[in-house]
């Protein structure tokens, strides 16, 4: 009975930071397409939630690896899986309130990683996993997408160099449709399958899935669900986009920025690497404005995102250490959970509370 | 140990992906936008032959971006 208690309250919370990853993520994938004027926001927001939504099923590699290659899903437990997903959404919450960049991402493996220590220890780690699909490609992808988004738009100025404005900007706004959708998909695709790894994760621990199974089509369903309309309302809050704040661009940058980072993230998910989707786009962005030109380019957004990466797994993972510390004063039952969850429940709402009362903007985090 | 870790193959895989449907897709798409510029152009200047082989290899580029993401889709949803 406590058992499936806590599954449900896994469940329930990993379904939340899917909604909390998508409204988070909306201005990444959306804002380049407003900002070079290729979609009206209504538009662009409401094909990006579609398209999240689409994503989420076209592939279970991710979820594969989250669930299978990060922690030995043999000595995990749903306590454990809980703590590390509090350990995420308490990071990220405490990044939006400063104003801090994250990778939803980044915290979730972190929290769950740091969980799985504090209860185990170290011998939960699949370091192989670890390192090979989780470290590497996080310090890959985003560089991967700067030097294509780069080289990509030297090319198509090269190229298109000497036609006229009009038809070149018409031509890549109505190209944007396609790369904005691409990026939409390769989103929906990346983060919504972490969740479906994290709540397998939790099914193969409370026993009721075996340990070689792939996400229940439930699963599936939901996790798209929710990070759907998770972008769909995070549009309308959003306000600070990635586009303007990197770099001013034009529609072949914006075309250009979206195709690497839809390529990176496309190709990534295909191979099961689980990425910060926030990281690449951004990387594909100032890609495409430093080729054209270096000053063009905000780097002090690149120096938070670079802090982003090396503050962002050990923070939630102490986090979820911690939480994971607190429910054992509570025994191994559902009570420490259900403390936790309602503590939680009380920081969220007092944190909105508190944002909402001083009129601050809500900022993008990463996902 | 540390080739193992890295994953080289799959990673390896994952950057020659990338940098061939990201360069090579915006590079067909700028041929088409290339295409479709030099048609009109050639065509205000009544040189009907020229601007038609311009609009033919404008639109092979688009027909080509549009089969690299069909083709794109259907490698990820077959693993």
């Amino acid at each position: 009975m406590d058992n499936d208690l806590i599954l449900v309250i896994v469940v329930a919370t990993a379904l939340a930071f899917d909604f909390t990853n998508g409204f988070h993520d909306t201005a990444n994938v959306v804002a380049t397409s407003i900002s070079t004027g290729a979609a009206r926001p209504s538009v662009a927001i409401g094909f990006a939630a579609a398209l999240n939504f689409v994503g989420a099923f076209i592939s279970i590699s991710v979820a594969a690896t989250v669930a299978k290659d990060v922690v030995d899903a043999e000595v995990i437990t749903p306590t454990i899986v809980f703590a590390g997903l509090i350990g995420a959404i308490a990071w990220n919450l405490v990044t939006w309130y400063f104003g801090l960049p994250s990778s939803s991402s980044h915290a979730l493996i972190g929290g769950v990683v740091g969980s799985a220590v504090a209860a185990v220890g170290f011998d939960a780690i699949l370091a192989e996993g670890l390192v090979g699909k989780v470290l590497i490609p996080a310090v890959v992808a985003p560089i991967l997408a700067f030097l294509v988004a780069g080289v990509a738009i030297g090319i198509a100025y090269r190229v298109v160099g000497k036609q006229r404005p009009g038809i070149v900007t018409r031509g890549y706004r109505y190209g944007q449709i396609v790369s904005g959708g691409l990026l939409a998909l390769a989103h929906g695709t990346n983060d919504a399958q972490k969740t479906m790894g994290v709540i397998t994760l939790a099914l193969i621990a409370g026993g009721k899935l075996g340990a070689d199974a792939d996400p229940p089509t439930w699963v599936i369903a939901s996790a798209a669900t929710a990070i759907a309309l998770g972008t769909y309302s995070g549009g309308w809050r959003i306000i600070k986009t990635t586009g303007t704040r990197i770099i001013k661009m034009d529609a072949a940058q914006g075309f250009s920025a979206q195709g690497a980072g839809a390529a990176v993230i496309l190709a990534s998910t295909h191979f099961g690497f689980p990425l910060s989707t926030t990281h690449v786009i951004n990387g594909g962005v100032m890609g495409s404005g430093a080729a054209k030109r270096l000053s063009a380019v905000r780097w002090g957004v690149a120096g938070n995102i670079l802090v982003a990466w090396l503050l962002t797994l050990p923070a939630a993972a102490a986090i979820g250490a911690l939480t994971y510390g607190f429910t054992r004063i509570f025994g191994s039952g559902a009570l420490g959970p259900i403390l936790v969850t309602l503590m939680a429940l009380s920081l969220v709402a007092a944190a909105f509370a508190r944002r909402a009362q001083r009129g601050a903007p809500v900022t993008a985090a990463g996902g | 140990m540390i080739a193992t870790l890295v994953q080289g193959r799959d990673l390896w895989q994952t950057v020659v992906a990338s940098v061939v449907a990201g360069i090579g897709v915006t590079f067909a798409f700028s041929i088409g936008i290339w295409g479709a510029g030099q048609f009109v152009e050639l065509s205000r200047n009544e040189r009907p032959v020229a601007a038609s082989v311009a609009g033919v290899i404008g639109a092979l580029a688009l027909l080509c971006v549009a089969a690299a993401v069909i083709v794109g889709i259907v490698v990820m949803t077959h693993k």
